[in-house]
């Protein structure tokens, strides 16, 4: 049975789980997409325990609903778009909770820069490290340039795919990762130089 | 889309060069977990009106009651209570059980209504006395008025006696030219003169009326028979007649006065 369902497609296997409530077909979906999704929402997050709250939270949408699924779209492209929407919502979330936890040591509707001292352009040795400065670098890039820089460049999605999670057409999908690659660009120039 | 792949080749190479970072490794078991946990949530859960009717929740549901109907006694929409109509008693009317006999009844009406016209009567009685009141305090001042003119006249009279030598008719008509300093005092003799020349022309009236009239002129009582003129409703030729007589007048008065 188990041998049978992993020759399935994500559609079938959703479908399957529809149909059949197969818990079996639910579990190797999650198997398949845990990573992915994982590595997608902590690019987009740069918070690690988030991140696995947001890809649990997906993946139990999508358990509790199923049946909401059309077999019309992708499978790919309806998790990536949850686990998306959840990601804004908690990225949302956390940058309240940071200016109001600063808020509440300062005086009232004064926000603070915080200092990156991790960001030592001299201590670039480590690989480790490169990846934290690339990962910063893309926190910095705008919401929206960041999550199609990150499902086109780490991701390896098409154009057609980015535009169906985005909700916006191609040509938007193509300037909004120009902008987010333009802006990574200006943000690593140090990385390059050496 | 080349060109931009090859422009920004290098961000390309280091996101792609990034780590790919994994699931935690309990992560399925977590998901089982919660997964498992939301169901029995969903179990445990209850419809609205279960929770409603729970003995324990019970207690703010009747309290609720009870606030409504303390409160619907409270506020009474309607602050005259209304009355069963069939449970009334009629009204007592003392006005129809006193009276016992009919004639007796009628007595009574009949003196009410005597009443009634009494009071009306009043006003108008009063009324009709303020009347007779006013007219003769006008009487008397138009008397007074009368005399007042007669005297100025008689002392005119005799001013120009000597010029007078055709009847009054004449006389009065040729004064009001001679005379302007008296011409307020003629023309009201005109006037009255005319009155009745017209009075008697027109519609014949009872002689209380010619006499009070005349009483205007002279302060006494004068009918109309006494007057020193004819009152005929002048013919065409009569009338030409009269006016030549006028026209003779004039002439001889006015050589008499180019004399003096």
């Amino acid at each position: 049975m188990d041998i049978k369902l992993r020759e399935l497609s994500d559609e079938e296997l959703i479908l399957e789980f529809q149909k059949n409530n197969t818990e079996a077909a639910f579990n190797i979906l999650v198997q398949k997409y845990k990573n992915p999704l994982t590595n997608f929402v902590f690019r987009f997050l740069g918070d690690y325990e988030a991140c696995a709250d947001v890809v649990q939270e997906t993946m139990i949408k999508v358990y509790r609903y199923k049946d909401s699924y059309s077999s019309v779209a992708k499978f790919s492209t309806w998790v990536y778009t949850i686990a998306g929407n959840l990601a804004r919502t908690e990225y949302r979330r956390q940058r309240r909770r940071n200016i109001f936890s600063i808020n509440d040591y300062g005086e009232e509707h004064k926000t603070y820069d915080l200092p990156d001292e991790s960001y030592r352009p001299d201590v670039i040795t480590d690989s480790g490290i490169k990846d934290e400065i690339i990962q910063k670098a893309l926190l910095k890039v705008k919401e929206a340039y960041r999550e199609a820089v990150i499902l086109r460049d780490i991701q390896g999605m098409s154009y057609e795919e980015i535009s169906e999670i985005l909700g916006v057409n191609e040509g938007t999908v193509k300037s909004r990762i120009n902008r987010g690659r333009a802006q990574l660009q200006e943000l690593l120039k140090g990385i390059y130089k050496e | 889309m080349e060109n931009d792949e090859k422009k920004y080749e290098d961000v390309i190479k280091a996101l792609n060069s990034l780590q790919e970072v994994k699931a935690p490794a309990n992560f399925e078991a977590d998901l089982q977990r919660r997964i498992n946990s939301e169901k029995f949530s969903k179990e445990e859960k209850k419809g609205f009106w279960e929770n409603i009717f729970l003995p324990s929740k019970l207690i703010p549901s009747l309290g609720l009651v009870a606030a409504a109907v303390v409160i619907f006694f409270i506020v009474d929409t309607n602050p005259e209570e209304m009355d069963n109509p069939f449970l009334i008693e009629p009204r007592v009317r003392e006005d129809v059980f006193v009276i016992a006999e009919y004639e007796e009844l009628e007595q009574k009406q009949e003196e009410f209504s005597k009443q009634k016209s009494l009071k009306k009567n009043e006003p108008i009685r009063e009324k009709r006395r303020d009347e007779d009141k006013l007219k003769s305090s006008e009487r008397d001042e138009s008397t007074i008025e009368n005399i007042k003119i007669e005297g100025q006249r008689n002392s005119l009279e005799g001013k120009k006696e000597l010029g007078r030598e055709s009847g009054d008719v004449v006389d009065v008509l040729t004064d009001d030219k001679d005379l302007p300093e008296d011409k307020e005092i003629v023309s009201g003799a005109y006037a009255v003169a005319e009155s009745t020349i017209v009075d008697s022309l027109a519609v014949p009236q009872p002689t209380t009326a010619t006499v009070t009239s005349s009483e205007l002129v002279t302060g006494q009582i004068i009918t109309k028979e006494e007057l020193n003129f004819r009152q005929v409703q002048l013919t065409e030729e009569e009338q030409k007649t009269v006016n030549e007589l006028k026209v003779h007048v004039q002439s001889v008065e006015k050589p008499n006065k180019s004399q003096k």
